[in-house]
């Protein structure tokens, strides 16, 4: 079968999605609700195309081509599109990429994974991981500004986490007696962009926080878990989304950690409804009412019945394993 | 199993008032529903609530006409009342809960409230405590008994006895007709009928005498009834006639009340607005208004019901009534306009074995669609067809909009007989009527209607003697817009969640239970039987060309004479406001007319000249919709207007696609801002950029018509959205931007020390009296008492 893309003639099959057929001619459609082996339903909107004989724009994931089929895929209207429903997803992501304080370090320390190392008592751990971070291996921290305090979220709460205290606290603790496996992974290169940002805390959200943070070290722990896998920062990123220019709010309480099940964690805020662990979970994942106040949640009783692999098919740090 | 799902939850609810636990617990067991499932389904529809409620519901009607006319106002009066503080709608005593409710459909009484099945019309902030007290009154009142006398008769009675007829007192005033007769000894049937449409007027009744003379009395007042029928009537024993004329002397002489008696008016006079608001109507869906009875079939088929459906199943085949249909160039009256008969053919086609189109059909469409697993179609898999299924849509969800309530409460037989002529051409054997759940009137009719039907064998099992055998169900809507959306309309009836699907494929040929399936609107179908009658040719004498036949509006908002009206196609929005209206309020200019709901736009003024049809509205950047027609006034702040809507339709929005729901939300947001004084100039040009995104790219109809409100204000009045950024809101309707004042005119009265609920204004007897700006509620009240109109709004940041 034959169908016209951008004016371009393209043989395909007919028995898969627009899509797969678009990505395989070298289209780089993106796409956050579209799992290729999994139950999905068309929701987030940013592989949208054109179809030029009705005029209508269509989700290349929920339609096979037909003989004749007429797609535009790279017009500056689909393209600034596709661009609008990243930016509307990202206002309504509430979700740091990269810590702040990390992201500010004039050393390239990873100031954000040496607090939770701290945090959770694995000084040695913190310990290779700055040293590590640090070439030549001295703590240029007494004579720096303490540009990470000041980048610090807790400042919007309070105030900062006393960053420099803790590292050179970490900096004294004696050497591991081995070389730490998570350190030898540690890289050096410079953190990628971070285009979704938590933004302004209202009052009662800085409550919460001040109660749930609150040892040893009081640090938020912004950085998101799911960074590394998250399709939103990619395709963000791609389109050069520095920021949501719509702002930043979502029904959604802040920061607010689920465990699930196994290694599995959620966090409600970071989630973009696109249904994947809704759809590929059997009296698990569910939606809860509709419109911006939808959100998916899953009941205590539910949580046996799902399983660590839902974190892959996330499309956003939202599920993660920790 | 699932279809099961709905209707259960609603027996629940039904039973223990809301979603009890243990009840769930059963469901659940009983069914193999899962958990996650139920709570997906039950708290997508806004009927179902989880915690439950005090004795009595109070729904605060904040539907266009009710908002244009301070519906909020009400609310925040019922609140004071009440004493709710804080989140809480359910009173400290369990008594009450107060809710707000999209539409209740009596548009022309607004603002309006429903009290259990009471509906309170023009309640106005002031009277909320009267409203209360009336309510407990009438509860405290045991149920009359209406047993019906049915001995030889003088003549009868007709009242309208809608949902807004009763709003209006209609019920008082049928208890005070039975009454009269039963004390002044007068013989009349007192009979229900449907609505004429005029419910400006009511309580309206018709006094026919057995010599065919009737009067139409319009506003009856309670104890004006006994005058009427003494006009009409002697009373039955010659004594009783002597002591009645004593006695209506004696009232006459000694009581204020019927010095402005409407007996004492002439004729022409009293007649007069109604038979002008009648004047330029055309009736094809509403015929028999005034003097049908709803469910009364024999005088259906007397006036020539079901005339069509014997000619259609006795001497037409199922092509020749699609062509019939195709060639009178109905189109579908729920919003789209799409041709109805274009519609019925390929439902006719994706059912037909043998036709071409059904082949062409399974091969464009009949590939597994990603969603659901087991979507393979049926005509696909097993080489022939499955059997088509026919819905009429009653899911009228529009705020402002009460068509579909009227036609199924007043017209039930007609739609109906719509139906059996649908669901013969295109050969479907099953048949449901989708009607919401907050037409309970409606559904009880229709259900009634049915039963009737089924007894006389135009339903069940070879009808009318043919080889054709239908019946049709009643499925009720539980409460979302959305669902008006045929796609989501299929999902809520397979007892999901109201999900709409991209089209194609179309439920034409991929609906319910992936059979095909016809969904045509309830007005469309009520059209039918006309056209089968009197022919398709007869059909297009009426209407313009492109779009044939009448159009049923709900006629509302700041308007005269407001109502249900039935119009040629091509009338102008001046012809119905101000021939059949009667013009703006209180005087006013006419500045707008909203048209189609919260999917549709506003029409200025200047351009209501233009003739009203599918393809003219969609022009001006409105639509047609399911036919709500909001007039506003000088009054109305258009700002506010759009943000109204937008309000409704961020509620509404299912959530599925991320322009709709997070596009709307951020429209309003930015509506937010602009109507309390913190938007910027940018905001503007942000919010027509968003408003143009989320109509080309949502997934369904709503999505795609949401921002219409938004884009056809902007269009029309971009001015208003700029000085409200200026931190002007010229009409006061912006409450945030405004603040009352007392001006010299003051006389100190006290008046508006006395009505004022949050004691904002001090009680300073012969003085100027001062508002408190920090204590004032802006509800309105001094407003409405000061009888020197010495209380303005000025714009907040003006004045110190």
């Amino acid at each position: 079968m034959n169908i016209t893309v951008n004016g371009k003639k393209l043989e395909v099959s007919g028995q898969r999605l627009l899509i797969e057929e678009l990505r395989e001619a070298g289209y780089d459609i993106p796409s956050l609700c579209y799992a290729a082996d999994a139950r999905h339903e068309p929701s987030c909107m940013v592989c949208m195309v054109r179809n030029e004989a009705t005029d209508q724009m269509l989700p290349s994931c929920a339609i096979y081509p037909s003989e004749g089929m007429c797609i535009d895929a790279t017009s500056d209207e689909v393209t600034s599109l596709r661009r609008m429903s990243l930016e509307l997803l990202l206002s309504d992501h509430r979700a740091d990429c990269e810590a702040p304080c990390t992201l500010v370090c004039p050393a390239g320390i990873d100031v954000a994974k040496v607090i939770s190392y701290y945090d959770e008592g694995r000084l040695a751990e913190a310990k290779a991981l700055l040293l590590s971070n640090l070439s030549p291996p001295t703590l240029p921290c007494a004579t720096c500004k303490a540009t990470c305090e000041k980048a610090c979220r807790r400042n919007t709460v309070d105030q900062s986490v006393s960053i420099r205290e803790i590292i050179q606290e970490v900096a004294q603790t004696p050497p591991p007696a081995s070389p730490s496996r998570l350190c030898m992974a540690a890289s050096q290169s410079p953190a990628p962009p971070s285009p979704s940002k938590l933004g302004r805390f209202s009052e009662t959200e800085k409550e919460r926080l001040k109660q749930i943070y609150s040892q040893p070290s009081r640090c938020l722990h912004c950085a998101c878990e799911g960074a590394a896998k998250c399709k939103l920062r990619e395709w963000a990123t791609k389109a050069g989304i520095k920021a949501s220019p719509f702002g930043k709010s979502s029904s959604l309480p802040v920061k607010e950690q689920q465990h699930i099940i196994g290694r599995l964690w959620y966090e409600p805020a970071k989630c973009i409804r696109c249904g994947l662990c809704v759809y590929n979970s059997n009296d698990g994942f569910t939606f809860l009412r509709r419109g911006f106040d939808m959100q998916i949640v899953i009941l205590e009783q539910s949580k046996k019945n799902v399983d660590e692999r839902l974190a892959e098919l996330c499309p956003t740090g939202a599920l993660y394993i920790l | 199993m699932n279809e099961q799902l709905i209707p259960r939850l609603q027996q629940i609810q039904q039973e223990y008032g809301y979603l009890q636990p243990e009840a769930m617990d059963r469901l659940c067991e009983e069914t193999g529903i899962d958990r996650a499932q139920l709570i997906s389904v039950s708290s997508f529809y806004s009927q179902f609530r989880t915690v439950p409620y005090g004795k009595h519901t109070i729904k605060v009607c904040v539907g266009t006409a009710c908002h244009v006319k301070g519906a909020d106002r009400v609310f925040d009066a019922f609140r004071r009342e009440l004493q709710l503080e804080g989140d809480a709608i359910t009173t400290a005593d369990r008594r009450y809960t107060l809710e707000r409710v999209a539409c209740l459909g009596c548009c022309a009484l607004a603002p309006v409230v429903q009290i259990d099945d009471r509906i309170f019309g023009h309640v106005q902030p002031g009277r909320v405590g009267e409203v209360l007290a009336e309510f407990e009154a009438m509860e405290a009142q045991d149920e009359q008994n209406e047993a019906e006398d049915r001995r030889t008769t003088q003549g009868e009675v007709r009242i309208g006895m809608e949902n807004c007829c009763q709003a209006s007192g209609t019920a008082e005033v049928k208890a005070a007709v039975v009454d009269a007769c039963r004390s002044l000894g007068i013989q009349v049937s007192v009979k229900p009928i449907s609505c004429i449409g005029a419910c400006n007027q009511v309580p309206l009744i018709d006094v026919a005498t057995t010599d065919g003379h009737i009067v139409r009395y319009p506003n009856v007042k309670p104890d004006e009834v006994k005058e009427i029928l003494l006009h009409h009537f002697r009373p039955s024993s010659r004594w009783r006639r002597w002591r009645n004329a004593i006695v209506n002397q004696i009232d006459t002489f000694h009581t204020d009340q019927t010095w402005d008696n409407i007996l004492f008016t002439p004729e022409p006079q009293r007649t007069q607005t109604i038979n002008t608001f009648l004047e330029g109507q055309f009736r094809i869906s509403t015929e028999g208004f005034g003097h049908l009875n709803p469910l009364d079939i024999e005088e259906y088929i007397a006036l020539g019901g079901f005339d069509a459906l014997t000619k259609a199943l006795t001497t037409m085949s199922r092509q020749q009534i699609i062509d019939e249909v195709l060639h009178s160039g109905l189109r579908g009256r729920g919003g789209g306009g799409f041709p109805t008969g274009k519609k019925w053919q390929a439902v006719f086609d994706a059912s037909s074995p043998s036709s071409p189109s059904s082949v062409s059909v399974s091969a464009v469409h009949g590939r597994p669609h990603p969603s659901s697993p087991h979507s393979v179609p049926v005509a696909a898999v097993h080489g022939r067809p499955s059997p088509p299924i026919l819905v009429c849509n009653g899911d009228e969800g529009d705020p402002g909009a009460f068509m579909d309530r009227i036609l199924l409460e007043s017209y039930p037989l007609r739609v109906i007989e719509g139906m059996i002529i649908a669901a013969y051409a295109v050969g479907a054997a099953e048949g449901i009527f989708y009607i919401r759940a907050e037409y309970p009137q409606a559904v009880i009719r229709i259900g009634k209607a049915l039963d009737m039907c089924r007894e006389r064998g135009m339903l069940g099992d070879r009808i009318l003697g043919t080889d054709f055998s239908f019946d049709i169900r009643v499925f009720e809507g539980a409460g979302a817009f959305v669902c008006g959306e045929e796609t989501a309309l299929i999902a809520s009836m397979e007892g999901k969640r109201g999900f709409p699907h991209l089209r194609p494929p179309y439920p034409s040929q991929k609906g319910f239970h992936d059979r095909p399936t016809l969904i045509n609107n309830v007005e469309t179908l009520s059209q039918v039987p006309y056209i089968i009658r009197h022919g398709a040719v007869e059909y297009t004498k009426v209407g313009t060309a492109g779009s044939p036949g009448t159009k049923v509006f709900a006629l509302a908002g700041r308007v005269r004479r407001g109502g249900l009206i039935e119009v040629p196609m091509g009338t102008t929005l001046r012809q119905i406001v101000e021939q059949i209206g009667g013009g703006v309020e209180d005087g006013e200019a006419l500045k707008a007319v909203q048209t189609g709901g919260p999917s549709g736009g506003c029409i200025p003024a200047e351009l209501c000249d233009a003739e009203v049809d599918f393809d003219g509205l969609n022009q001006m950047g409105a639509i047609m919709g399911s036919g709500g027609l909001v007039v506003l006034g000088e009054s109305s702040c258009m700002v506010d207007v759009a943000r109204y809507f937008l309000r409704f339709t961020c509620a509404e929005s299912c959530g599925k696609c991320t322009f709709c729901r997070v596009g709307i939300r951020r429209m309003l947001d930015i509506l937010d801002r602009l109507t309390t004084g913190q938007a910027r100039m940018e905001d503007i040009d942000r919010l027509e950029q968003l408003a143009l995104a989320v109509k080309r790219a949502s997934l369904c109809g709503l999505g795609k018509t949401a921002p219409n409100p938004v884009l056809s204000t902007l269009r029309y009045f971009r001015q208003e959205y700029e000085e409200h950024v200026r931190g002007i809101c010229r009409t006061g309707s912006c409450k945030q931007m405004v603040k009352f004042e007392i001006t010299d005119d003051c006389v100190g009265c006290t008046k508006c020390s006395r009505s004022c609920p949050s004691d904002a204004i001090a009680y300073t007897p012969y003085e100027r009296h001062v508002i408190d700006t920090a204590r004032c509620t802006q509800c309105g009240l001094c407003i409405d008492q000061c009888d020197f109109k010495a209380i303005i709004k000025v714009p907040s940041h003006h004045t110190h």
